[in-house]
């Protein structure tokens, strides 16, 4: 294509010497060659195996962190009850950039009450013993101040107990929490509660995790488990895998900007972060554009390297 | 598992497993899988290979 005046010294493009190019050939051997190195290193390494985190093997395998969650669900005290949107309409809460509440903006799309979707619902699906029942009639007739108040008491309870151990909490004014939480904890040992949170959305097929996976990670329990295998915000987890198998390296820039201030430390991170990434990738994009910057393929010379056969069959610039 | 079930397993393990605890770099605030440390290094150099292995050389046209 011709454009204005050609720079003084560069050839016309038919000038170039060519050669023969069987880009089909190369496609197929490029193909080829990497689901050969594919399947090969999946013959050789497979996958992460990791066990699946269900409520029923988290109520099993520490009862007293499932027990305290379960309390903070009923109390409105969760990270989840308190989360604001899309799950609740919490005061305050929410990431924004600035004044702009970015959660805000897309409203309370999931609907999630955690006293009744966590507890109260899934008591009301499975059998109920005489003593839940009773629990249930005093748990729903009760004012709200004093629902907060039993489960705020039974939590500090919990708290002072040695190991969080539910035998060992002294006796007080708890209401009906203690049947009812004991109650959960047996339907989630046995693994019914996993089904019932999984059963409450509106779908025909049952694929939607959101309920379990909430309250899974109110817990401690499921937070132990990402430290422990490096997953968490502030340990580059997003670029990590399970085990040793290799993870996301190219995420490395986003989960980058978590571990320095002032991001680390504030409650709005993500949407900060999210903003950041955004305007790197304009920049990104915009490279040709950006008088600097879009030098830097001339100060490296780079191309002189990949090129340097033509580059060397030319007179050096005076 | 059977017998048969467990041996079936074994046959179809993976000669290499990578479960298990994971090995990481901490340099300050910078902290790194081993794992990743590899791929990243294979990638640098599969970029410079690519920089410094010479073009195959076609068969001249005509």
């Amino acid at each position: 294509m011709r454009r204005g005046t050609r720079r003084a010294g560069t050839p016309e493009s038919s000038a170039f010497p060519t050669r023969p190019y069987d880009l089909i050939k190369e496609v197929t051997i490029a193909l080829v060659l990497v689901a050969a190195l594919t399947a090969g290193l999946a013959a050789l390494f497979s996958s992460p195996d990791e066990p699946p985190v269900t409520l029923g093997s988290w109520s099993r395998a520490d009862s007293a962190d499932f027990t305290a969650t379960a309390v903070s669900e009923l109390g409105g005290t969760s990270t989840t009850a308190q989360y604001g949107p899309p799950y609740n309409h919490t005061p305050g809460a929410g990431q924004k950039i600035g004044p702009v509440g970015l959660q805000r903006f897309a409203g309370v799309r999931i609907p999630i009450d955690t006293a009744n979707d966590f507890v109260i619902q899934p008591l009301r699906q499975a059998p109920e013993p005489a003593p839940v029942t009773a629990a249930l009639t005093t748990w729903n007739t009760a004012p709200a101040n004093q629902q907060q108040a039993w489960t705020s008491a039974y939590a500090d309870a919990l708290g002072k107990a040695p190991n969080g151990d539910l035998a060992q909490v002294p006796p007080g004014d708890y209401g009906p929490v203690p049947v009812l939480t004991a109650r959960l904890l047996e339907l989630a040992q046995s693994g019914a509660l996993d089904g019932e949170l999984l059963t409450e959305g509106t779908q025909f097929y049952q694929t939607d995790y959101t309920r379990p996976l909430l309250f899974l990670g109110d817990g401690t329990y499921f937070a132990g488990l990402a430290q422990d295998q490096h997953l968490a915000g502030d340990q580059w987890g997003m670029m990590n895998e399970t085990g040793n198998y290799p993870g996301q390296a190219w995420l490395w820039l986003y989960t980058f900007w978590y571990q320095i201030e002032p991001f680390k430390s504030s409650h709005n991170a993500d949407a900060l972060v999210w903003a950041l990434m955004a305007l790197l990738s304009l920049v990104l994009a915009l490279v040709p554009f950006l008088p600097g910057i879009r030098s830097i393929p001339r100060w490296t010379r780079v191309h002189r390297l990949i090129w340097r056969d033509y580059y060397r069959t030319q007179q050096p610039p005076r | 598992m059977t017998g048969s079930g467990y041996q079936f397993t074994r046959t179809l393990a993976a000669p290499i497993d990578l479960n298990g605890t994971g090995h990481y770099v901490h340099w300050g605030v910078v902290q790194i899988s081993v794992a990743n440390l590899v791929v990243i290094a294979l990638m640098v150099l599969v970029f410079v290979l690519a920089l410094l292995l010479p073009f195959p050389r076609g068969r001249k046209r005509g």
